[in-house]
C-alpha cells in the first residue's frame, strides 16, 4: 500500500480539523496508507510573507527535518505546498546542506487534488451529490501550482453533482494571510465580490481546496449570509456534501 | 560637467553584479510570412476595415485621379495640401486641381516653416500622401519623411487619403525597417507607422476617432 | 505631483467608498483586460512571445551600460545632443534652461511617466513656462491636478460631468455637452492652438534604440507626432532602462506593448526619430535632445534582484488583472506608478520606509507576474521589499519595524520548531481566542485580529485539534 506522509497546514489543525480528517478518508478509500508526524507544526508561510524570512528558515529548517525522510508529501493547502516548493530553496539559498535538502524534498510534496488525478490516477472517489456545486480557483493552486483541472474532474465524477460555472472564477479572494487583517476594506471588497459571483451563479455549494479562502469566503458567508454552504474539496467528497456547518 | 555626470552613471552602471538571463524562445513565424502576394493584399484589405479605413481599389494611376474625384465631391474638398514622394509624383495633381476647382499646395509652395505651418493646419480640409510601405500584419502605413514627405501633412488636415501601390504591400513591419535602417547614417530623421485614424477612449473608455491627427483615412489602392 | 504614498490605506479607504470610482471598477478593467487578451492571442505563441519579450529587456539590462554608451554615440552622430541626468533636479533644470534660453511661453507635451516622477511641469510653470499636456487624459488630470488613475487611461475615472464643467472653466466650452466625442472635440481644437505655435515640445520614450540612435513613441492620439512635427525644438526624456539593442528587439517590444495596453496590434501611431531634422525639410525639430535620467535607478541596477523590475515596459497590463488595483483605482497609490508596477518601482525610487504599505498591499495572487510580457515576478519583489524592510536595510533606505512585531515573529518561529511549545501556546490560546464562541463560531476576540472580525466571522479553535484527533482516533483505524 502507498504510504503517504500528511502535511496538515496550521490552519486546518487549528481552525478546520474536518477538512484533515476528510484527507485521511479519502486517501485510505483510495488506497493509500496515510502517515501523520504528530510534530509537525506550520510551514512557516506567516513570517516569510511578513518578511521575517530568518525566522521563516528556522521553521523550514523544523518541517524539513520532519518530513525529509518521506517519499510522497500530500496537503490540502496549495499555498503551503507552494512555501515548501518554491521558498524553502529560496530562503536556504545561503546555507548549501540545507538548500541541497530543501531542493531535495520540493518534488515530493503534492497539493491533495494534484496527488489523487495525476499520481493515483483517481478522478471517481465514489462521492454523490444531487446539485449544482461550483469552483473558486485559489491563487496559490491555480497560478501557483498549475493546479486546475485535477479538482474539476473529481467534482464532475461526483454521481448527481453538476460542476457550473463560477464569473471571475480565477479572481483573488481576497485572504493573503496577514493581508485580509491589515487591509480588511479592501479585503471585505475582494470578498464581497466573490460572495456575489457565487450567490448569482445559481449553484447550491460552493467548493474549493484551500484553507485559507474556505476561512475567508466561509467567514464572511457565515456573517453575512448564514444560509449559504461552502466546503473544502476533501470535505466535500468525503461526506457527500454533508459536512456540518462552518464551526467547530 | 555634462561629461562627468555621463561618467558617474556609467559607472555605477558597470559596478553592478552580473546576472544571468533567461533564454530566448523561437518564435513561429508570422502568418503573413507565409502569403503570396494576392493574400498579402487580401489581408491588407481585411486589416484596414478593422481600423474603419475605406479603402478604394483602383487598376492604375489614371484611376486614382477619377477616384480622387469622386472622394473630393463626396468630402467637400475645396483646398488640399499634398506630399512630393514619389507615389504622388507619378499624378498630375496640380492639373487635377484646376480642372476640378480644387487648391491644390505642397509643403514647397511657401517660403517659410512658419507659413507652411499655418496652411497645413487652417487651410488643408486633407493631406494627401504615397505610402512607403503598407504592412500587411495590421494595415500599416509606413512613411519615410524628408524633403519630400513633410510631416505635417498625414496629421494635421482632419482627412488623410494614402495612395498605395499593391507592390509597397509587405507582410511584417520588420521588412520596412530593413529598407529604411538599410544605411547607416542615412536613417530618415523621421520614421512613420499610421495605422488607422487617431483615436482615444480617455472620457470614460468612451472611443472615438479624431482626437487630434485625422478623424478619417481613406487609402486608394493601386494595381 | 505632491506624493502621498504613506497614505495608501487612507487614500484606498476614501476610494472604496467612491460610488463614480467604484461604477467604473466594475466594468471598465474587464473589459480592457478582455481587448488585452484578446489581442495576445492573435500572435501564433502568445507565450513564447511573452518570454522572448521578457529575455529581450533582461539581455537589455544585462548589457545596459554598452547599450547606452552605443545608443549616445549613434544618436550623437545622427545630430541628436544627449544630456545625462542624475536626479529629477539636474533633468528639470536643463530642460527650464533650455526652454529659457530659446525664449518659449509654453511647451506641449507628450504623455511622459518619467516626466511626472520628476515633477517637470511645476518645476516649468514656476518659472513662467507654460505646460500643455496634450493626451487628452493626462491633460484632463493635469487640470484637474490628479494624478493619473490608469497609465494608459489617467482620466478614464473622470466623470463626464466633471469634464465639461472643467472644459467650460478651462477651455471655455461654449455648449456645455454631455457627449464625450463632443468634449473631446472641443479639447481637440483647443489643443491644436497649441501645436499649431509651439516652439519647443517635450515627450517621453518607449523605446530607445542602440545600435541605430534611434527613439521610438507609440501613442494612439497624434498628439506626440504633432509635439515631434511642429516646434523647431524637441525634448525626448528617456529614463535610462528604456534602451534595447536592436531595431528588430524594439519591434517585438512595441507588438508586446501594443496588444497588452490596449490589446491593439499597434497603436495608431508609431514615430521613430533619428535625428533632428534634415537641412531641406520644412517641419521636424531643428534640435533634438534626448535627454537621459538616472533618479535612483543605477542604485536599483546593482540590487540583482530588484534590477528586474526595471524591465517594465509600462503596458499597464498589471493594474487590470490586479485584484487590489481593480478595488481601489489608481489614486490610492500615491504617485506616478500605481498598481503592481508602482508597487515594485516606487518603493526602489522612493525609497522602503515611504512605501510601507505599497508593498504590502498585495495577497501574492500572481495574477500580475502572470500577465506580465517582460516576465517581471513582482509577487517575489514584494517578499524581498518586505524581507529588506524587516532587516531596516539602508540601501533601501529602510527603518526596523515595531518591537511587538519583531518579538511575536520570533515566538512564531521558535515555537513552530518546537513542537511542545507549539502545542503548549495553542492551549494557551484556545480560551482567550474562543472567549465570546457562539455555536462553534467566533465572531469577536481580544487582540490584534480586528481587521478580520468586521466583516467575518472564523470558527472557533477546535477543542480537539487535527494533531489530537489523529493520535486518539484517525491513527489506529487504518
Amino acid at each position: 500500500m502507498k504510504e503517504v506522509s500528511l502535511f496538515i497546514p496550521c490552519t486546518v489543525d487549528l481552525f478546520a480539523p474536518r477538512i484533515g480528517e476528510a484527507v485521511v478518508n479519502l486517501l485510505r478509500r483510495v488506497g493509500a496508507n496515510p502517515i501523520y508526524h504528530e510534530e509537525q507544526t506550520c510551514c512557516g508561510q506567516p513570517a516569510m510573507n511578513a518578511g521575517y524570512r530568518e525566522e521563516a528558515k528556522k521553521v523550514a529548517k523544523h518541517f524539513i527535518t520532519v518530513f525529509e525522510k518521506d517519499p510522497v508529501i500530500v496537503s490540502p493547502a496549495g499555498s503551503c505546498v507552494c512555501m515548501v516548493k518554491d521558498h524553502y530553496p529560496e530562503i536556504l539559498e545561503d546555507e548549501p546542506d540545507w538548500f541541497r535538502r530543501a531542493k531535495d524534498l520540493a518534488p515530493r510534496v503534492y497539493e491533495f487534488s494534484q496527488y489523487l488525478v495525476d499520481v493515483l490516477k483517481v478522478e471517481d472517489v465514489g462521492a454523490s451529490f444531487e446539485g449544482k456545486v461550483t469552483y473558486h480557483e485559489s491563487c496559490h493552486i491555480l497560478r501557483g501550482l498549475g493546479v486546475s483541472e485535477q479538482p474539476k474532474k473529481l467534482i464532475r465524477a461526483v454521481k448527481g453533482a453538476q460542476l457550473i460555472p463560477l464569473d471571475n472564477a480565477d479572481s483573488c479572494c481576497g485572504f493573503g494571510g496577514e493581508f485580509a487583517n491589515d487591509f480588511p476594506d479592501i479585503s471585505e471588497s475582494m470578498v464581497k465580490d466573490k460572495v456575489e459571483s457565487f450567490l448569482t451563479s445559481g449553484a447550491d455549494l460552493l467548493v474549493l481546496n484551500e484553507p485559507g479562502c474556505f476561512l475567508n469566503i466561509g467567514g464572511y458567508l457565515n456573517r453575512n449570509h448564514p444560509g449559504k454552504r461552502i466546503m473544502h474539496l476533501a470535505s466535500f467528497l468525503a461526506t457527500n456534501g454533508r459536512e456540518a456547518e462552518y464551526g467547530n | 560637467m555634462a561629461q562627468s555626470v555621463r561618467d558617474e552613471i556609467l559607472a555605477k552602471l558597470r559596478a553592478a553584479p552580473s546576472v544571468g538571463v533567461p533564454t530566448r524562445p523561437t518564435l513561429p513565424p508570422y502568418k503573413t510570412l507565409s502569403m503570396n502576394q494576392e493574400q498579402l493584399i487580401a489581408e491588407f484589405i481585411a486589416r484596414l476595415a478593422e481600423e474603419a479605413v475605406a479603402v478604394h481599389r483602383v487598376k492604375d494611376f489614371p484611376e486614382v485621379l477619377d477616384r480622387l474625384t469622386v472622394i473630393a465631391s463626396e468630402e467637400g474638398l475645396k483646398k488640399v495640401m499634398t506630399s512630393a514622394d514619389d507615389v504622388i509624383s507619378r499624378l498630375d495633381l496640380a492639373g487635377w486641381g484646376k480642372k476640378n476647382d480644387i487648391q491644390v499646395m505642397t509643403p514647397r509652395d511657401f517660403p517659410d516653416r512658419n507659413s507652411y505651418r499655418d496652411a497645413v493646419f487652417d487651410q488643408a480640409q486633407a493631406g494627401i500622401t504615397g505610402a512607403d510601405f503598407a504592412v500587411a500584419e495590421s494595415a500599416t502605413i509606413g512613411l519615410i519623411h524628408n524633403k519630400d514627405q513633410s510631416r505635417l501633412v498625414s496629421l494635421a488636415p482632419i482627412l488623410h487619403i494614402a495612395i498605395v501601390p499593391v507592390d509597397r504591400i509587405i507582410p511584417v513591419y520588420e521588412k520596412a525597417i530593413e529598407k529604411a535602417f538599410a544605411k547607416k547614417g542615412e536613417y530618415p530623421s523621421q520614421f512613420v507607422f499610421i495605422t488607422g485614424p487617431s483615436m482615444t477612449g480617455d472620457i470614460q473608455g468612451v472611443l472615438f476617432k479624431g482626437m487630434h491627427g485625422p478623424r478619417k483615412v481613406i487609402v486608394i489602392l493601386v494595381g | 505631483m505632491e506624493i502621498k504614498t504613506e497614505q495608501f490605506t487612507e487614500l484606498a479607504r476614501k476610494e472604496l467608498k467612491n460610488e463614480r470610482t467604484r461604477f467604473f471598477l466594475k466594468v471598465i478593467p474587464a473589459v480592457m483586460k478582455a481587448r488585452r487578451d484578446a489581442g495576445m492571442a492573435n500572435l501564433p505563441d502568445p507565450s513564447a512571445a511573452m518570454a522572448c519579450g521578457a529575455a529581450i529587456r533582461a539581455e537589455a539590462l544585462a548589457r545596459l551600460p554598452e547599450l547606452l554608451e552605443e545608443f549616445e554615440k549613434n544618436a550623437t552622430a545622427n545630430g541628436m545632443k544627449v544630456f545625462w541626468a542624475r536626479d529629477d533636479k539636474e533633468a528639470n533644470e536643463f530642460i527650464k534652461k533650455l526652454a529659457k534660453e530659446k525664449g518659449v511661453r509654453y511647451v506641449t507635451k507628450g504623455k511622459s511617466m518619467v516626466t511626472e516622477e520628476t515633477a517637470l511641469n511645476e518645476l516649468l510653470e514656476e518659472h513662467g513656462i507654460e505646460v500643455w499636456e496634450t493626451d487628452l487624459g493626462e491633460f484632463i488630470a493635469q487640470q484637474l491636478h490628479r494624478p493619473p488613475f490608469h497609465i494608459v487611461g489617467p482620466a478614464i475615472n473622470v466623470p463626464v460631468e466633471e469634464v465639461r464643467d472643467l472644459f467650460i472653466q478651462k477651455i471655455g466650452l461654449k455648449e456645455p455637452t454631455l457627449d464625450p466625442i463632443q468634449l473631446g472635440y472641443a479639447a481637440r481644437l483647443f489643443l491644436r492652438d497649441k501645436f499649431h505655435h509651439v516652439q519647443m515640445g517635450v515627450t517621453g520614450v518607449n523605446v530607445a534604440v542602440a545600435e541605430t540612435g534611434t527613439i521610438i513613441n507609440v501613442e494612439n492620439e497624434g498628439n506626440i507626432r504633432f509635439t515631434k512635427a511642429s516646434p523647431p525644438v524637441q525634448v525626448s526624456v528617456m529614463s535610462l532602462e528604456k534602451v534595447v539593442a536592436s531595431m528588430e528587439d524594439a519591434l517585438h517590444m512595441i507588438r508586446l506593448v501594443c496588444r497588452n495596453c490596449t490589446g491593439q496590434r499597434i497603436s495608431v501611431y508609431v514615430s521613430m526619430d533619428s535625428g533632428p531634422k534634415k537641412k531641406d525639410e520644412i517641419d521636424g525639430p531643428e534640435e533634438l535632445y534626448i535627454v537621459i535620467v538616472d533618479n535612483g535607478r543605477s542604485k536599483i541596477y546593482q540590487d540583482a534582484k530588484a534590477r528586474d523590475a526595471l524591465r517594465c515596459i509600462r503596458c499597464g497590463a498589471c493594474l487590470v488583472s490586479c485584484p487590489v488595483w481593480r478595488q481601489v483605482g489608481g489614486y490610492a497609490y500615491g504617485w506616478a506608478y500605481s498598481g503592481p508596477m508602482g508597487q515594485v518601482l516606487n518603493p526602489m525610487i522612493l525609497g522602503l520606509e515611504r512605501t510601507q504599505e505599497l508593498y504590502r498591499a498585495s495577497t501574492l495572487c500572481g495574477s500580475c507576474k502572470s500577465i506580465c510580457p517582460v516576465g517581471i515576478d513582482h509577487p517575489s519583489l514584494f517578499l524581498y521589499y518586505r524581507a529588506k524592510d524587516v532587516l531596516g536595510d539602508p540601501n533601501f533606505k529602510s527603518v526596523n519595524r515595531p518591537w511587538m512585531e519583531r518579538k511575536f515573529f520570533k515566538m512564531f518561529s521558535w515555537a513552530a520548531a518546537t513542537p511542545w511549545a507549539w502545542n503548549m501556546g495553542v492551549r494557551m490560546a484556545r480560551p482567550i481566542m474562543n472567549k465570546d464562541a457562539q455555536n462553534g463560531v467566533v465572531s469577536k476576540a481580544k487582540g490584534p485580529f480586528q481587521g478580520w472580525f468586521r466583516s467575518r466571522n472564523i470558527p472557533a479553535m477546535a477543542g480537539d485539534t487535527f494533531h489530537d484527533r489523529w493520535k486518539n482516533n484517525l491513527k489506529d483505524k487504518g
